[in-house]
């Protein structure tokens, strides 16, 4: 048997060739080491053309992701280029459509005029990553060594291309991964900053849901995202401000416009606290909202501090418009600044009229002058005064005020303002002149009461003797009348009328009485000695008789001698006599009207230590056969007098030791006077002696 | 014969008590005398009585006092006031309130019996 011993030598060659051919092949995977599959296709091309003399290299390479495929052709130097590329890929394409290629030895393309023989193989088992056409002029080709070179750069770039693809895979997971670090950053820092924002952020959608809310919104409220989506349904609003808040809200949010809103959100302990809820939307570089910015700022003690102040200004406000008391400020230069509303209620005038001077319309014009006088005063002397005036009140009617202004200084001490207060003084000011007139009222009616108790005991004395007497004289005329009816009958009855005439005797004898009991009542008077100063006692009956002596048109003329020594005696007896001598003398003039009713009373000292009172009158004078009887009891020359005043007044004179008289005046009418020792006492002691010896 | 008429005085002077019956008798009428308008008030006079002479002070009840009192129970009577103490201010303010007349102690006959027939005239 006979074996081969040796091959022949250009197949030894070929073979050689072969096998470096593979060597190359199998170098290429490191050149390929990160290549991109384009620069792995291209190094194939290139290698494949130049080791099997092809005329093209075709690959399709298709994107793993199902995307487009990319097809890349090179030549052989020789060939021309490029041009025919597109004819190659369409030739390649048909024939590859009409039937796929497969491990068929060898195939016939038609290349425009050429007619070359083609060889293609996977690129990968299934040929996943694409498919390498190798097209030659030659007849032959594929030869056998040719295939397996091919299949074995085939599975070659398959490999690489796998390796290229899962590092390009890698690479993109990478970035991938690099790029949702940095988002991750990026949203870790806007946390960061809306966290490190000194309030409560929510982020809301576009349509107003809650997307975002920082770490302070959730320690606040305590509550989860969830449950803070649905505050319009929830107690996080305040119920009584939650249908305020959804109303603006809801409005905003349809209108794009921003919001503020001061309302009250619950705390994580219950305790609804206030917020200056604020939101404004976030527009894209289009104006379109892409999302709302809320920001909620706790304005708890501020409001609460603002509340407590305006109730404080409110409490303030009514204190001062309650106060009875008008109050009121006024600058520095005096003008008014403030009334409170009582003060304007109380002039009726409006906060316009009264201010700056206005207010001075309502003072009464008798005070004005002497208010703005003690009001420069007060500001010149900067402290505190007052004044008082009267005010006219709405209706007209005008009020005592008490004013009193208080400044305000700032801290150099200067003078910013004046406050007031008025204070309603009429009831104080009316009860002080009724109490002064009461009170002078009171004084004169004591005095008066006095001089009438001494004067009217005349009066009273005389109407008392008008009816001790009347009584019996009544009698007497009765019992008389009674005596002569008796004495006329038919028959007269004697013993009738003897009886009657007895009583007419009694009564008579009553009468007389009357008489005798009065001279005892001033015989027995109360004599009451002091010193006493004449010129006073006149004084006081002139002015007491004032009235009445005006009334009856009569001029009073006083001369009290201005060294009339005092003397002792009972004052209010001698104060009887001189009015009784006034009246008289006032009386007497009633019916004069062709000469003034002139009056004249004057005191004056005597020789031998005594006093003399003169009252002088112009009236009717009197009859010298009347003179003597003047003096006489109920001897009168008037109507309406009993007779009693002058047999009086002598008596009281005459115990005073005295002497009382009348004489004609040269002209018209009479003076009376009566004079008296001085010192009374002195006389009496005499007489005493005197008696007792 | 006709009855006569009955005329009451009160007065507390006891010389009036005494006197002015007697003339009142003489002049035809029956009279009776009290000392005070309790003791009038208190008899039976008062129905009976045609007129009154009445005192105008006395102590306890006065003449005014007894003119409202006897208003008071509807015992119309006519009235003639009589005082020792009137002045002329006196008699007007009392024929105001009702008196048939007002005498100032003293007073005439004359003026007593035309002051009883006013009196007896209105009472008719």
């Amino acid at each position: 048997m006979e074996a081969p011993l040796e091959p022949p030598a250009d197949e030894v060659t070929q073979l050689r060739g072969c096998l470096n051919d593979l060597v190359s092949i199998m170098a290429l995977s490191a050149l390929w080491t990160g290549g991109e599959p384009p620069q792995i296709v291209s190094t194939l091309q290139d290698t494949l053309l130049g080791m099997l003399r092809l005329a093209f290299v075709f690959v399709r390479l298709n994107d793993p992701e199902g995307g487009g495929s990319i097809e890349m052709v090179r030549f052989a130097e020789s060939s021309e280029g490029t041009a025919r590329a597109r004819e190659i890929g369409e030739a390649i394409d048909s024939s590859l459509r009409d039937a796929p290629l497969t491990r068929s030895p060898r195939a016939r393309v038609r290349v425009g005029d050429d007619d070359l023989s083609v060889a293609s193989a996977r690129l990968g088992p299934q040929g996943e990553f694409g498919i390498i056409v190798t097209g030659s002029q030659r007849r032959d080709f594929p030869a056998e060594t040719e295939r397996i070179l091919l299949d074995v750069a085939a599975n070659q770039a398959a490999i690489g291309l796998q390796r290229a693809r899962l590092l390009s895979l890698k690479k993109e997971v990478a970035e991938r991964r690099r790029t949702e670090e940095s988002l991750r950053e990026r949203e870790r820092e806007s946390r960061l900053i809306l966290d490190s924002i000194p309030g409560l952020v929510a982020l809301l959608t576009a349509t107003g849901d809650v997307e975002v809310v920082n770490r302070q919104v959730l320690e606040y409220f305590g509550q989860t995202l969830e449950d803070l989506r649905q505050w319009g349904t929830n107690d996080t609003i305040h119920p009584e401000d939650l249908p305020h808040v959804i109303e603006v809200f809801r409005r905003s949010i349809s209108s794009g416009n921003p919001y503020e809103i001061v309302q009250r959100f619950r705390r994580s302990d219950g305790v609804y606290r206030w917020f200056a809820n604020s939101g404004f939307p976030l527009r894209d570089t289009n104006g379109h909202i892409v999302r709302w910015c809320v920001l909620l700022t706790d304005i708890d003690e501020r409001k609460r501090a603002e509340d407590a102040l305006r109730a404080s200004e409110r409490n303030l406000k009514l204190i001062i418009d309650t106060i009875p008391a008008l109050a009121w400020s006024a600058r520095p230069d005096g003008s008014a600044e403030f009334f409170s509303q009582h003060y304007l209620d109380f002039m009726g005038l409006s906060a316009d009229q009264a201010s700056d001077w206005g207010w001075t319309a309502a003072v009464h014009p008798d005070d004005l002058n002497a208010l703005a006088a003690t009001w420069q005063r007060i500001m010149a002397s900067e402290e505190l005064g007052e004044a008082e005036a009267r005010l006219r009140r709405q209706d007209g009617e005008y009020r005592w005020f008490l004013f009193r202004a208080n400044p305000l200084r700032d801290e150099k001490g200067n003078i910013v303002k004046w406050y007031g207060i008025n204070t309603d003084i009429e009831d104080r000011k009316r009860a002080e002149t009724e109490s002064k007139v009461a009170e002078e009222a009171l004084n004169r009616a004591r005095t008066e009461l006095a001089h009438v108790a001494r004067v009217t005991s005349l009066s009273t004395l005389t109407a008392s003797i008008a009816h001790e007497v009347n009584q019996p004289l009544s009698g007497i005329v009765t019992n008389a009348s009674t005596c002569l009816r008796m004495l006329d009958a038919n028959p007269p009855d004697i013993e009738g009328a003897r009886e009657t005439a007895r009583r007419t005797i009694r009564d008579g004898h009553r009468a007389s009485d009357v008489i005798t009991r009065l001279r005892a009542l001033f015989s027995k008077k109360e004599f009451t000695l002091e010193p006493l100063d004449l010129n006073e006692a006149t004084r006081e009956i002139i002015a007491l008789s004032l009235s009445e002596l005006q009334r009856n048109r009569v001029i009073v003329q006083a001369e009290l001698a201005a060294d009339l020594p005092s003397i002792t005696g009972d004052r209010v007896q001698l104060q009887q006599v001189i009015l009784n001598l006034l009246r008289n003398a006032s009386d007497a003039m009633v019916g004069v009207d062709d000469r003034p009713r002139q009056l004249l009373i004057r005191t004056e000292r005597e020789g031998g230590d005594r006093v003399r009172v003169t009252v002088r009158d112009a009236g009717v004078g009197i009859a010298p056969q009347g003179m003597d009887k003047l003096f006489d009891a109920f001897y009168t020359t008037k109507s309406g007098g009993m007779g009693i005043g002058l047999s009086v007044s002598r008596s009281i004179v005459e115990r005073h030791h005295g002497r009382l008289w009348v004489e004609p005046n040269d002209g018209p009418g009479a003076t009376f006077a009566f004079s008296i020792p001085r010192n009374l006492e002195h006389v009496m002691d005499a007489a005493h002696v005197v008696r007792s010896s | 014969m006709a009855k006569r008429s009955l005329v009451s005085i009160v007065d507390d002077d006891e010389s009036v008590r005494e006197s002015l019956p007697d003339l009142l008798r003489q002049c035809g009428f029956a009279a009776q005398a009290f000392s005070s308008a309790e003791a009038f008030l208190a008899s039976e006079a008062v129905s009976e009585t045609r007129c009154l002479i009445l005192d105008i002070a006395m102590p306890g009840m006065s003449g005014p006092d007894l003119q409202q009192e006897l208003i008071r129970r509807r015992q119309e009577i006519p009235i003639v006031f009589i005082t020792a103490q009137g002045d002329d201010t006196v008699r007007p303010r009392l024929l105001a309130h009702g008196a048939a007349e007002c005498l100032l102690k003293p007073f005439s006959e004359t003026a007593l019996l035309d002051a009883l027939n006013i009196a007896l005239r209105r009472r008719s």
